[in-house]
């Protein structure tokens, strides 16, 4: 059982929380703006297509000196070879969608908790392709994080549509929505 | 301890509004690392960058691809030509920064302080090739976070610094200790 009486060590406070439960709306906000504003550029750049999925899985295992990536671990690039390359196409039209709809969910905060778990797996996944390459690696440390800390906190049920649908219909089912 | 309350005691509501603050914790922890692990490459003396790209070599991108270009300037004509100035003031706001997140101590002190080196970093390397802004919007958003909420209660120094008698005004500022 969680005690919440304030000033004392190693314990959350009551206050704290509150205050915490409107900075992760922020965190939520941002987030969500970061994968939309991706998204689109994505869109614009065709990476939502078979080749550019394909083309996008052949540059990060490419060295930095040929102007890859050249992330380290093979035996996760191996596994996409073997999972994505064949259904790049369907892959990347699933991409499409769940990117700018997990986006635009966190922005509105709607279905909060679906919406960062998903984004919880994309970062995760995202961290283990770019590790050990040119990337900055930190950044999918930072995102996994708010995506963990929007699902946890709750996200949408301060600034955000989950606040109105919690109080007209409680709570989602095991709380996986909202 | 009667004054004591525990989240079952709390009205439905007020508990879905309620936010843990150990993921909270363990981003502030993180954070504190990325700080203290990105001094490698700027260690005093000489702040070369040990096989990466060093400070100065950054500094300089900065000025070639100053975003802003009054900025692009001010590095140009002030930061380089004093270079171990700056230099040692950008090891100590790091390593201040860094020792303050992962330990919890001070934390809004420090959160500020890293807010304040993000936003410098976003606004350096906006337009340097290969480097994705929105990184450094994510980082500035995290230290906001940080000052806004109370992380080191959670695993860190300030719940001690705090929970022990009456803590002065300057400390509850410094630590985002709510009032009893």
């Amino acid at each position: 059982m969680t005690t919440t009486s304030p000033n004392q060590i190693g314990i959350e406070t009551e206050a704290g929380q509150q205050k915490g439960s409107v900075a992760v709306a922020l965190l939520r906000i941002t987030l969500g703006v970061i994968l939309l504003a991706t998204w689109w550029g994505n869109i614009g750049d065709d990476f939502y297509t078979a080749d550019g999925f394909k083309g996008f899985l052949d540059w990060l295992v490419l060295s930095g000196e040929e102007g890859g990536n050249g992330s380290s671990l093979t035996f996760f690039h191996d596994l996409l070879d073997a999972t994505i390359v064949p259904v790049a196409g369907l892959a990347a039209f699933g991409q499409l969608i769940m990117e700018g709809l997990a986006g635009l969910l966190l922005v509105v905060g709607g279905a909060t908790r679906l919406a960062s778990l998903w984004s919880m797996g994309f970062f995760a996944i995202l961290f283990l392709s770019y590790f050990g390459g040119e990337e900055w690696i930190w950044t999918y440390v930072l995102l996994f994080m708010a995506a963990l800390t929007v699902f946890l906190g709750y996200g949408g049920r301060q600034l955000g549509l989950d606040q109105i649908i919690a109080k007209a219909k409680g709570s989602s089912f095991g709380g996986l929505i909202w | 301890m009667n004054n004591q309350l525990t989240k079952d005691d709390l009205p439905g509501q007020q508990k879905q509004l309620t936010t843990a603050l150990w993921p909270i914790a363990v981003a502030r922890m993180l954070i504190g690392i990325l700080w203290l692990y990105a001094l490698r490459w700027k260690l005093p003396p000489s702040f070369d960058g040990r096989g990466e790209t060093s400070l100065r070599e950054w500094l300089e991108l900065a000025v070639e691809h100053a975003a802003v270009a009054p900025y692009g300037e001010l590095i140009e004509s002030l930061v380089i030509p004093n270079f171990a100035v700056f230099a040692w003031l950008v090891f100590v706001a790091e390593l201040l920064t860094g020792l303050s997140l992962l330990t919890g101590t001070l934390t809004r002190a420090g959160a500020a302080l890293g807010l304040a080196l993000s936003l410098n970093l976003g606004i350096a390397m906006l337009d340097v090739p290969g480097e994705w802004p929105w990184s450094y919007v994510m980082m500035a958003m995290w230290h906001l976070l940080f000052v806004l909420s109370a992380p080191g209660q959670k695993w860190g120094v300030d719940a001690w610094l705090t929970g022990n008698g009456t803590p002065s005004s300057t400390v509850r500022l410094l630590t985002s200790t709510p009032k009893d």
